[in-house]
């Protein structure tokens, strides 16, 4: 097996160990999309205009809240100094946790967007779409979590300065995700959908370096 | 040159030599600018007086971006050579960009609400340098959010790097997309289009603001030195007191 193909078993191993985090997030998921009907009223034409921006916001924040615990296990139990010392290289280590990530705490969010999407009562012609642009968009979303964790890995004041830290970079993610959310009647594959893409593209190729460059000094400093 | 500056006490000599001409200079330029846009400058054929917020609102949209260029030069410069000095310039100039965009945008709001009739709409140009002021809370907050000061560093050079890349996104917003803030005026092909009777106050402005925002950056950089020198007294004296 490849270096990275057993860290992100590692990760998969620990994550489902310790599935009442992912659940957590998905709690968090559950409940932002359930405050807005209940700020906004019942209507179900009202609900359908906000389906698409509310479930696009909850996704990102619920996303948030898993980022700070991304590396602080790795970090306090010495793994990053492990694989700093391995043959592989942090790139490929930072890589594997962003996928390993996503698969633990995206891909929950997406499976239960659908019914997130029922109770707001948004069709199910924009559903399909709007998944697509999910699916892009998370990983774009843990990808910058990723640089954002190995930035404040070792920090004061967790969340907030993570809020801080990921979402202004994340905004065109939001603009590009929610317009290819709701394409024109019958296209799936839109411009913003690529934009979406091309965002996600650029971010897999510079995200694990600097995250690798952001580890490899609180590795030194933590250790030295 | 930057080898040369890497002593703190040859650059604490050369700020300080610097530092009154410069004040003066920014404040007469400042005072020239002010007195020149205000009072000694016609008011615009359609804004009326309200164009007279140009000459505070476009030399501080110019200090955010360039502030921000700046910050990702030292940014990069820490990153890659570990120059001591790009450090403490990074932490003095963050706060100064951040004060400079807030000031673009509350100086846009003013101007928004007599001209467009809202004191904010999300036009590319206003999100844009919005994004921007929040990554310098970003940057501000990275640097500041360690127990031990020092290990903010590298992650918030690191943080201003990426951010470079939303100041093309702001500069040019404007010819991107199609905006109700209005296109370059000063840097653009084809030349100046502003009358010589509103460029005269304008660059007087800009030319005073770059001054204030060196003075205030060369004050706190000495105010940051300082600090560490105090902090460094202070462990060596309780170190002393110890045995």
């Amino acid at each position: 097996m490849t270096p990275f193909a057993l860290q992100l078993r590692r990760d998969l191993r620990l994550g489902w160990a310790g599935r009442g985090d992912m659940l957590v997030v998905l709690g968090f998921f559950l409940i932002i999309v359930t405050l807005f009907p209940l700020a906004l009223g019942p209507d179900p034409a009202q609900l359908r205009i906000i389906a698409v921006p509310v479930i696009w916001v909850a996704a990102m924040l619920a996303s948030l809240a898993g980022f700070t615990r991304i590396f602080a296990e790795d970090v306090r139990c010495g793994w990053v100094d492990q694989v700093a010392l391995s043959p592989m290289s942090l790139p490929v280590y930072a890589l594997a946790k962003a996928l390993g990530h996503w698969l633990l705490s995206a891909l929950p969010i997406l499976a239960v967007t659908p019914l997130m999407a029922l109770l707001l009562n948004l069709g199910s012609g924009q559903l399909a779409a709007m998944m697509l642009a999910l699916a892009l968009g998370t990983a774009a979303l843990t990808l910058l979590g990723v640089i954002g964790a190995a930035l404040s890995e070792g920090a004061r004041g967790g969340g907030g300065l993570m809020a801080i830290l990921v979402l202004p970079p994340a905004m065109p993610v939001l603009i590009f995700g929610a317009l290819a959310s709701t394409p024109e009647a019958g296209r799936l594959i839109t411009p913003h959908l690529m934009l979406l893409g091309a965002v996600l593209a650029v971010l897999l190729a510079i995200a694990p370096f600097i995250a690798a460059a952001a580890l490899a000094e609180s590795e030194s400093e933590s250790g030295g | 040159m930057f080898d040369y500056l890497a002593n703190p006490t040859r650059f604490m000599r050369i700020a300080d030599l610097l530092l009154w001409p410069l004040t003066v200079l920014a404040g007469g330029l400042l005072l020239a600018g002010l007195y020149v846009g205000l009072i000694a400058s016609p008011p615009d054929y359609q804004q009326g007086d309200t164009v007279r917020i140009m000459y505070v609102h476009v030399p501080a949209a110019w200090l955010a971006t360039l502030g921000y260029v700046a910050l990702g030069l030292c940014g990069l410069f820490y990153v890659v050579w570990r120059h001591p000095l790009a450090d403490i310039a990074l932490r003095a100039m963050a706060p100064a960009g951040a004060m400079f965009a807030f000031l673009t945008l509350v100086t846009g709001a003013f101007w928004g609400k007599p001209m467009w009739g809202a004191w904010w709409v999300w036009d590319a140009r206003l999100t844009s340098m919005l994004i921007l002021f929040f990554f310098y809370l970003g940057v501000i907050a990275l640097a500041n959010g360690f127990d031990q000061p020092e290990r903010g560093s590298r992650p918030a050079a690191l943080l201003a790097l990426v951010g470079l890349v939303n100041v093309p996104i702001v500069k040019f917003s404007v010819d991107w997309w199609n905006t109700l803030h209005q296109p370059a005026s000063l840097l653009r092909s084809g030349g100046v289009a502003i009358d010589q009777a509103m460029l005269l106050p304008l660059l007087l402005m800009l030319a005073g603001m770059h001054l204030y925002f060196a003075v205030i950056v060369i004050l706190r950089m000495k105010a940051l030195l300082a600090e560490r020198r105090i902090t460094s007294l202070q462990l060596r004296q309780a170190t002393r007191g110890s045995r």
